[in-house]
């Protein structure tokens, strides 16, 4: 019991709330390409670029508002850059998406190597945070509870809030409603005059806007450096979200939960001693699991003709010595 | 003209007599010529068919009046004002609207959603879906055309999802509207509604236009009709005027007749021999019961029933793509439920599938690459082990000019061509592997008059020319037209057999509905 009270506690939940907030924002993101019908790979690289020019941006500044601005605005860049290759050339997005992160790795680290003469990361004084938010009041009213609302930094409360405002965006407004009818029947969309070329950039900056936050949270948010490869699957993470959520916020939230959950216990499971390696491989078995569990039933067509026909292929070699009791009577 | 009140009569736009002339319009596509000045006059307040074949121009024309194309040459009047169409949207700011054969609902939406995508309401920048609900309400009031306007889409039949691209269109304000081949995807109940919607059009003072190839609705709905040929304006007459024959002739240029095919017996040597055949549909129930029949050389059987009793899952276990769960179905002595598909195509054995798009053509691929697929190996096709692409060009070019496909040429995509042109491709293939057995699924479904009759042609030369043919439709008329035997299909069991030359199709009908063949024999005599 004792065990059990030291691990699960209100420290677990601020702490699983604190590791969802960078997943749900790029997953939130990534679910405006999803709804328009793009596989957006490149969400990776884009919260990678985001995470580094938010850096560069405070430490040139001295201001954290105007880093976050930067790293969105990088994160933009290479929602553009996707946009135009994917939509615009019809490029095949898995590929388009894969190089954009290969750049994204690379840029940053030469980028690193160029301005500050350094290879691994960015550490520094001069590097400006977001600061936490305190609400007040909540002390008062929540006791030992309050940490669970208060003190976050501004990301937090962003990823969070973004949900019911996706729900209600998705719902009940014009563009959303366009998205959605884009990526689900753009033969629709273009027989009523909507331009499905433009709803897919106007989805793809989105995603590349919530990207780049979720970048910045990462490298001014609880820490204050940008390391290489920063996002380390984040955005493959959120990816893998995406496709068993259909891009549906609800379900981009109750994803991002889970995984954030699995990374916050394995943090908590470090304080056991048990092996770093092993545990930090949490997160991602989760991910493997779960994956396979929501997705069994929706396997592509092309895998359950496949093994359909292989398992034709079986019965038809051991038939001989089945006909005898299996009459369908 | 109709008798509409003289309120009704204001709100239309123009005195003009006409809704929509098109005048001398000219449509090419590369050589082909879709249309060749054709002209249509559509009077206010008439339903007004279009008829012709497949590939005849019809859908080019509809399109061009709807702005999707643009014409060659030629003019477009629209309530007497000439008006050059540029795009869907001058076509619906006119006063036009269009059904397309396709419909483009969006199935995770509302109905209400779906009627007003693209010119939503919205107060304070958000979708009012509450007045969207109450408008779509009040046009389905109005119009007769019952939907829910709250329920999502993706649950609801086809007639209604045609309702709602009617209301879709009427929401628009369209005073004309055209249908295309609207009846393809309807019951005959739902169709039934549909005439009475549209007689409920005209009249309110619209105009109704409709494109179909299904003879017996143009003559029940029609008060014009116009026929176009190979692109050209045949005749525009009343219908009253005219006989179904009349129609057919104009069409395809020449009589038609579907009457039962002359034949000599030539019934030889049994060539499938399908015994105790058992097979399981997708949830595992039994599908196919217990069917024990064969086919001679020289000799077409049908099956017939209505669609959904077992025939599919027949067809799939003998082609190799469903597993049989008991019994054999033996072609010339090899066992076909044992077999691979392509070991079953090696055994002498052709398949027309029932859908072809799926199972039948790879429709982005040209006409010479499917009329090749499958025997890639074989001479004069490949030699040595390499294709050889004049070959195969010269072979789809004879094959082309035989079945009388229309396309463009060899590499014409498969997919652009119409309904029956399509058949035509997959039976172009199918009729000259010099197999032993065919199986026909369904061989003139969406196909059109002049098209069956070749089609029916070219069955029985395959019949003459002593191969054994199994044809499943569930067209009654195309097996009494060429069936020597038919075998009734009911919930996956074979309720009887009736000679083709002594059918009757009542005696037929009771063994669809699922009597068997003695009682069947008692309650039609």
């Amino acid at each position: 019991m004792e065990i059990l009270d030291k691990l699960l506690n209100v420290a677990l939940l601020v702490a699983t709330l604190r590791t969802t907030a960078p997943i749900l924002l790029v997953a939130l993101g990534g679910s405006f390409t999803t709804k328009a019908g793009i596989f957006n790979i490149g969400l990776e690289g884009q919260m990678l670029v985001g995470a580094f020019f938010a850096v560069l941006g405070s430490i040139w500044s001295g201001s954290a508002l105007i880093g976050v601005a930067c790293g969105v605005v990088a994160a933009l860049v290479f929602a553009l850059a996707f946009a135009v290759l994917v939509v615009s050339f019809r490029a095949n997005e898995v590929v388009v998406g894969l190089a954009l992160n290969i750049l994204a790795g690379g840029m940053t680290i030469s980028l690193m190597k160029a301005i500050f003469g350094t290879r691994g990361s960015i550490v520094g004084q001069k590097i400006v945070g977001l600061p936490k938010v305190q609400i007040p009041g909540a002390r008062d009213l929540l006791g030992s509870w309050a940490p669970l609302v208060s003190g976050y930094t501004p990301m937090v409360y962003v990823a969070f809030v973004a949900v019911p405002f996706l729900v209600l965006f998705y719902k009940r407004t014009r563009l959303g409603l366009y998205i959605r009818v884009v990526g689900e029947k753009p033969e629709a969309a273009e027989a009523l005059g909507i331009s499905i070329t433009r709803v897919r950039y106007t989805a793809s900056l989105l995603c590349g806007l919530l990207a780049g936050l979720a970048g910045a949270h990462l490298s001014l948010g609880y820490i204050t450096m940008f390391t290489e490869n920063m996002s380390s699957g984040r955005g493959f993470m959120a990816v893998a979200i995406l496709i068993f959520s259909a891009g549906d916020p609800l379900k981009v939230l109750a994803g991002c939960l889970l995984f954030g959950f699995a990374d916050a216990f394995s943090l908590r499971l470090q304080t056991f001693g048990f092996p770093s390696y092993l545990i930090l491989a949490v997160p991602y078995l989760v991910a493997l699991v779960a994956l396979f569990a929501l997705s069994y039933r929706s396997r592509p067509r092309i895998i359950r003709e496949t093994l359909e026909s292989m398992k034709k292929m079986l019965s038809v070699e051991t038939k001989p010595a089945e006909t005898g009791n299996n009459l369908p009577r | 003209m109709s008798d509409t009140s003289p309120a009704k009569r204001q709100e239309t736009t123009s005195p003009a007599e006409n809704a929509v002339e098109l005048i001398d319009i000219t449509k090419r596509f590369g050589a082909f010529v879709a249309n060749e000045r054709v002209n249509l006059r559509v009077k206010r307040g008439e339903i007004h068919a279009i008829i012709g074949e497949n590939g005849a121009g019809k859908t080019t024309l509809m399109n061009i009046l709807f702005g999707l194309l643009q014409p060659d040459e030629g003019r477009i009047v629209l309530n007497g004002r000439e008006t050059i169409v540029t795009d869907p949207a001058t076509a619906i700011d006119a006063g036009l609207g269009m059904v397309h054969q396709h419909f483009k609902l969006v199935p995770s939406l509302s109905v209400a959603d779906n009627v007003f995508l693209g010119m939503e309401i919205r107060r304070n920048g958000l979708i009012d879906q509450a007045a969207q609900i109450e408008k779509t309400r009040e046009l389905s009031e109005r119009f007769g055309l019952k939907v829910e306007p709250q329920e999502r889409v993706s649950l609801l039949s086809v007639g209604i999802e045609q309702r709602i691209e009617i209301l879709k269109v009427l929401a628009r304000g369209a005073r004309t509207i055209i249908l295309d081949e609207p009846t393809a995807v309807l019951t005959p109940q739902e169709s039934r509604e549909l005439f009475q919607t549209l007689r409920g059009f005209v009249a309110d003072g619209m105009t109704v236009i409709f494109i179909s190839h299904h003879l017996e609705e143009v003559m029940e709905v029609s008060d014009t009709v116009t026929v176009l040929r190979h692109g050209k304006h045949v005749a525009t007459r009343p219908t009253a005027e005219l006989t179904k024959d009349d129609l057919v002739r104009m069409m395809v240029g020449r009589n038609v007749s579907f009457d039962r095919r002359r034949r000599t017996k030539t019934a030889g040597e049994v060539v499938l021999d399908v015994k105790n055949l058992w097979a399981r549909d997708e949830r595992r129930l039994p599908a196919l019961r217990d069917a024990s029949f064969t086919v001679r050389a020289g000799e077409i059987v049908g099956i017939a029933g209505v669609a959904g009793n077992g025939q599919t899952e027949l067809a799939e276990v003998l082609a190799g793509l469903r597993p049989a769960s008991h019994g054999s179905a033996m072609l010339k002595g090899r066992d076909l439920t044992a077999l691979t598909p392509a070991a079953i195509r090696d055994a002498g054995f052709a398949h027309v599938p029932g859908d072809r798009m799926v199972r039948g053509v790879d429709g982005s691929a040209s006409i010479s690459s499917n009329l090749l697929m499958g025997r890639q190996f074989k001479a004069p096709w490949s030699r040595n082990g390499v294709l050889d692409w004049d070959g195969v060009a010269k072979q789809a070019v004879e094959m082309i000019k035989r079945f009388d496909i229309r396309a463009r040429g060899p590499e014409d995509t498969v997919k652009r061509l119409s309904g029956g042109n399509i058949q035509k491709v997959v039976l172009a293939r199918e009729f000259t592997n010099d197999a032993d057995f065919l199986l026909i699924d369904q061989p003139t479904r969406g196909v059109d008059i002049g098209a069956q009759e070749s089609i029916h042609d070219e069955i029985m030369r395959q019949r003459a020319a002593g191969r054994a043919v199994l044809v499943i439709s569930v067209q009654l008329d195309e097996l009494l037209t060429l069936a020597d035997r038919i075998l009734v299909m009911f919930n996956g069991r074979i309720m009887g057999e009736v000679e083709g030359d002594s059918a009757d199709s009542e005696r037929i009908g009771m063994m669809m509905a699922g009597l068997n063949a003695s009682a069947a024999s008692e309650v039609a005599a």
